[in-house]
């Protein structure tokens, strides 16, 4: 929201010399965020207002005219001009050398110097109110139009500014930093503020009291006073459609509104001085009397922009005996508003209830001035505000004006909220003790009654703040601590007792996966969405039963929300395919069904089935896929002992839909499966866009991970006599696998073997085809002597004649 | 002769003192000491003198010999102990071979420093599910039942749960603090804790918003806790990321779930506060919003407000570690782009 610090010096005499920054500085930190402050003065440096003596045809160009220009100080330059309604002794805008002005009125604005144009020097620039940002004040029609101030009584060469008046500081204020504060959308709630941070008096409207009697068109008849707890109905004779006094136009223009006319004018400025919005009607249009009353359904209402609504019941509009003449608090409609021939004025000033309003507005995408107002919940008492500064301004620009029907339907007036504090209550909140009398004062100035009676405050709340925004002593104690200033409480330590120390098992095991996976195994964390592409649904879960959608997703093909983490893993391999060719990612986050609800923490909330999850995909382009595989399946088998849960096993039970048919591996913890490590099977990576990767993917829950409570490595007693390893490389079929000959090794129950090791396995030129070469390590020795080698050989050849036996297996090398 | 002897050992010493190497301390070995040497010519030389000589010569000859001997021994473990088992022209400009190249997504990095300095003053660590209900997202946050944010399309619901009420009516959920009360229902005061998590809002996504985005949030609630304690808690998370004190202030904010209610400014560090493009000029940064936790949000934990007040902030981690390493586009924490994430170690 935009502010006139001069319209606001209207209610407040705020010292000549006040520092700027102190006053944006003091509002932001104790009532709105100040985003900015503009000198409005500012771009009109180097215009003046400049008198035209004498107009000359340029030499060279048809369009052109020279004009001596008296820019002050009988200062008399040649300026080139090619306006359509130069006249001699006409007084212009001249944009002076260094000015800043936007050719045409478009484009950004630059700097104006002198130059030649088309051989004749010119002294910079007659301008258009549109070449200095002035249209909305002096708006024209026919190109080449230039401003014309003649009406303006100044002498040459007063600066602009002066001139037009538009020596003022605009504050812009952040909208969101006001939105629970209804009462500061307009200046003299913000008067109001400034007044009790600086200590200044603050001035009152003078109540607006008539004789007029209740006649038949301000007769209001309101159908649901919740809706529409008070309307105020004057209707004024006596007047006419002209333009506004130009400062009442400038103001409403420095603000961000464009002028209308005097009466549309007028409403607009109370309604940005007082912030309750109004309207006004051309009072021989309505017919009948006004009633405010639900829409029927589908009732047309065509609105001052030109827009029609097919309205439902729970709009609200404006009536008289003939339909609709305005949607309530937020537009009126095009038929009985302000017209050029308009004499007389019904002028509505009504309270309505916020939700409504903003239902209404929202539901036909149309926020305006006055809703965005009502949205906030303004306090009815407002009203009487608004009357009298409309009254004193229609008196003001219409002395011949006329009362002749006034109404105030009121019939429950709002109650101020009071609230009590205790002083020992607020002392402890603050940390401080602040004196009554300094709380009394500047609560005062805010418009609170404040009483004391031992350790209880008594705070009567004033209406414009009664409306919900302060209800309970939490919103007294801020009231007290912002107007103190928040800067004058020290930090204070935070004293706390200590009751032992944290220990969060899961947390701690969660963390140490991740760490484990990036730092121990090269892994890359990444994040990603929680909705899934449809593309990568398709490929890897291919069935989308029990997966749960947002209602409006960020994407037509982004409905569903991950069950799985694996869709997005495979989408940023698919990305990064591009750039990388081998790589390994990770992530963690949660995956949802929409199956097993719970009420873990309100029996009124079921919540879905929702786990933790944590899925990597490592990546390559060889050839021979073993490598990716082993690598991979080290590191979920290593998991547990780097992390301290209790470990995880692998076995095939329940192929995943998206394995490969031979690469795929269930993992477990205990019985229960908990996850899967699969290669990733040709026809789904070639769906998720893979070109030439291969994929492992594994996915674990993490909820069912047991961490151990401390770490359980044992320590065991360094072997007294020597261990031996001992490799050996054996020709196997090709089916035959390792799990089978490792088992086959150790069911000796030989005391001097003490375990069996995959080394490498071979297929290749040397090797048979069909036939696979695999290098084994054994460890041999014994817990009381040392071995000869004799004794080893025995021991090693015992083995290799199992494995001779049971897999037909020949010795290669030693 | 025994000029000569002297002349020779003189002439050994020096060329034993010269030899860079030991191959050719090997041939200087031979012309000293060999076969040939001037040395063996006099031993050979010796039966020709008179025998009343002889002994003397010999003793003479034999101690210029092991002398010599014991010179070149020294010379050669010398060289020995300098000598490197590699050719000089082993370039040890190569680079190393990189370590395994994996790392923590940023944002998690963050969040574990935030979290060690959390714990460090006895803070626990809560998270929490995504998937929250209107009573947890805005009931319980004395969010009015008309508040604009419960209607508008900012909030991801789910489909078939959008049109519910309260407990019923799903969504992932739009902001943390919701879930907080969740802490508070589960856990017995005081409590201090911090909650980081994922929340998502439907935004239209640029440079600087994002639909999912991670937000930090911590909490204390304790009996006669001033809000200006509070300033601590923001003081420790900015001094974390940022390695040095930052200055901080406090203003007044409006949110429905505390009351009072902030907004906490950062020092800009870019101007050091003189003001800049930066932070618009003013010499703040917004960083966070904070308070004292309403009335009616300890009420929904089942506390008395008149007993138990605290401080609340909730940190967007996201721009802070834009902020951290001048990242200038939020949406690349998401985009799972290696070129983006490897530059994080």
């Amino acid at each position: 929201m935009k502010l006139s610090l001069s319209w606001i010096r209207d209610y407040i005499d705020l010292p000549k010399d006040m520092d700027l920054k102190r006053l944006a500085y003091d509002l932001t930190m104790s009532t709105v965020e100040v985003e900015d402050a503009i000198d409005l003065s500012k771009q009109f440096d180097n215009m003046v207002v400049g008198v035209i003596q004498t107009i000359e045809q340029h030499p060279n160009a048809d369009k052109l005219r020279v004009c001596k220009t008296d820019i002050g100080g009988g200062n008399i330059q040649d300026i080139v001009c090619g306006g359509s309604n130069l006249r001699e002794g006409q007084r212009v805008a001249v944009a002076l050398p260094g000015a800043f002005c936007r050719w045409h009125g478009e484009g950004e604005p630059v700097e104006i110097k002198k130059s030649k144009l088309r051989g004749v020097e010119s002294y910079g620039m007659i301008c258009a109110s549109s070449e200095i940002g002035l249209f909305d004040l002096f708006p024209f029609e026919e190109e080449a139009t230039i401003l014309d101030l003649s009406d303006f009584d100044v002498p040459a060469g007063t600066p602009i500014a002066d001139a037009l008046d538009l020596n003022d500081i605009i504050l812009e204020i952040d909208n969101k930093s006001m939105t629970n504060r209804p009462d500061l959308w307009g200046h003299y709630g913000i008067a109001r503020e400034i007044a009790a941070l600086f200590d200044l008096p603050l001035k009152e409207f003078k109540p607006f009291v008539t004789d007029a009697s209740v006649t038949d068109h301000v007769n209001t008849d309101v159908e649901d006073t919740k809706a529409c707890p008070r309307i105020i109905t004057t209707e004024i004779d006596g007047l006419c459609v002209r333009p506004s006094p130009f400062l009442m136009q400038s103001r409403i223009w420095r603000v961000g509104m464009r002028p209308i006319n005097a009466l549309v004018d007028i409403t607009n400025y109370v309604m940005l001085a007082t912030g309750q919005p109004c309207h006004a009607y051309d009072s021989d249009n309505i017919a009948g009397h006004i009633t405010v009353r639900h829409a029927a359904e589908n009732e047309k209402l065509l609105l001052l922009n030109g827009k029609e609504l097919a309205m439902d019941p729970t709009d609200l509009v404006i009536s008289d005996d003939e339909g609709a003449v305005g949607l309530a608090g937020i537009m009126g409609g095009a038929k009985d508003s302000i017209l050029p021939k308009t004499q007389s004025v019904l002028l509505e000033i009504a309270n309505f209830n916020a939700k409504g309003i903003r239902k209404t507005a929202l539901r036909y995408d149309n926020r305006t001035e006055a809703s965005s107002r009502y949205e906030k919940a303004i306090d009815p008492e407002r009203c009487a505000q608004a009357l009298s500064l409309a009254m004193e301004l229609f008196g003001e620009l219409y002395p011949e004006m006329k009362v002749t029907g006034f109404f105030d339907n009121y019939p429950n007036k709002l109650q101020r909220a009071e609230i009590d504090v205790e002083l020992s209550w607020l002392e402890r909140r603050l940390g401080k003790r602040i004196a009554n009398e300094d709380i009394a004062k500047k609560m005062g100035e805010m418009g609170y009654e404040v009483s004391f009676n031992g350790d209880m405050m008594h705070v009567v709340v004033p209406t414009w703040r009664s409306t919900g925004d302060v209800s309970i002593k939490a919103d007294i104690m801020e009231e007290v601590a912002r107007m103190y200033g928040y800067e004058n409480f020290e930090a204070a330590p935070i004293t706390t007792s200590f009751e032992g120390a944290i220990n969060q098992l899961d947390k701690d095991l969660c963390r140490r996966i991740k760490e484990y996976l990036a730092i121990r195994c090269g892994m890359q964390e990444i994040f990603t969405y929680p909705w899934m592409e449809d593309t990568f649904v398709e490929a890897i879960l291919q069935d989308t039963n029990g997966i749960l959608a947002l209602a409006t997703p960020p994407s037509p093909s982004e409905k569903y929300i991950r069950s799985s983490l694996l869709p997005n893993l495979c989408k940023a391999v698919a990305k990064n395919e591009r750039y990388f060719s081998e790589f390994s990612i990770f992530e963690n986050a949660q995956v949802f069904r929409d199956a097993d609800y719970t009420t873990p923490y309100d029996e009124n909330e079921k919540l879905p089935s929702q786990c933790r999850h944590i899925a990597g995909a490592f990546v390559d382009s060889a050839k021979d896929i073993t490598p990716l595989f082993r690598k991979s399946k080290g590191i979920i088998e290593e998991m547990a002992r780097y992390t301290h849960m209790e470990e995880l096993t692998l076995k095939q039970a329940e192929k995943p839909v998206w394995a490969d048919n031979v690469v795929w591996l269930n993992i477990f913890l205990g019985e229960e499966k908990v996850g899967n490590l699969a290669l990733l099977n040709k026809k789904a990576s070639m769906a998720c866009g893979i070109k030439n990767l291969n994929v492992m993917l594994f996915e674990l829950d993490m909820d069912a991970l047991v961490p151990y409570r401390s770490r359980t490595n044992r320590f065991e007693h360094l072997p007294e006599f020597p261990m031996t390893e001992y490799d050996a490389s054996m020709l196997f079929e090709d089916s035959v696998k390792w799990e089978d000959i490792s088992r086959t090794i150790l069911s000796s129950h030989d005391n001097l073997l003490h375990g069996a090791s995959f080394v490498d396995e071979y297929r290749g030129k040397q090797i048979p085809a069909g036939m696979k070469s695999v290098t084994m390590r054994l460890a041999i020795g014994s817990l009381e002597k040392t071995l000869t080698s004799e004794e080893i050989e025995n021991c090693a050849n015992a083995v290799l004649k199992r494995l001779s036996k049971r897999f037909g297996a020949a010795l290669r090398t030693k | 002769m025994k000029e000569k002897l002297n002349a020779l050992l003189l002439e050994g010493k020096e060329k034993i003192a010269s030899v860079k190497n030991e191959v050719e301390l090997q041939d200087v070995k031979a012309l000293l000491l060999g076969k040939q040497s001037p040395l063996t010519e006099m031993l050979k030389e010796l039966p020709k003198l008179d025998v009343s000589l002889r002994p003397e010569m010999g003793k003479a000859v034999n101690q210029v010999k092991s002398q010599l001997t014991a010179l070149i021994d020294e010379r050669r473990s010398e060289l020995k102990m300098k000598a490197s088992e590699v050719s000089a022209d082993f370039d040890i400009s190569v680079p190393g071979i990189r370590p395994l190249s994996g790392g923590l997504h940023p944002i998690t990095q963050m969040c574990y420093d935030l979290n060690d300095a959390f714990r460090s003053m006895g803070f626990e660590v809560f998270e929490e599910d995504d998937i929250t209900s209107e009573l947890y997202g805005f009931d319980k946050l004395n969010f009015p039942p008309d508040h604009p944010a419960r209607e508008s399309m900012d909030t991801y619901w789910i489909e078939g749960h959008e049109n519910g009420h309260g407990g019923d009516r799903l969504c992932l959920r739009p902001h943390l603090t919701g879930g907080s009360v969740r802490y508070l229902q589960t856990h017995k005061p005081p409590y201090r804790f911090v909650y980081p998590g994922h929340v998502y809002r439907n935004e239209t996504t640029d440079a600087r918003h994002e639909r999912a985005f991670f937000q930090y949030e911590a909490l204390i609630v304790d009996k006669d806790f001033t809000f200006a304690s509070g300033k601590v808690m923001i003081k420790s998370i900015l001094s974390k990321v940022f390695g040095r004190d930052v200055p901080v202030r406090m203003r007044a904010g409006f949110f429905p779930f505390v009351e009072p209610g902030f907004e906490i400014d950062m020092g800009c560090l870019v101007c050091g506060g003189k003001g800049c493009s930066v932070c618009k000029n003013v010499g703040w940064i917004e960083v966070m919003p904070g308070g004292t936790p309403h009335p009616n949000v300890l009420r929904a934990a089942g506390l008395d407000p008149d007993e138990y007040t605290g401080f609340y902030v909730n940190i967007g981690l996201d721009r802070l570690v834009m902020m951290r390493y001048g990242v200038d586009d939020v949406r690349l924490f998401h985009s799972a782009d290696l070129r983006f994430l490897n530059q994080f170690r």
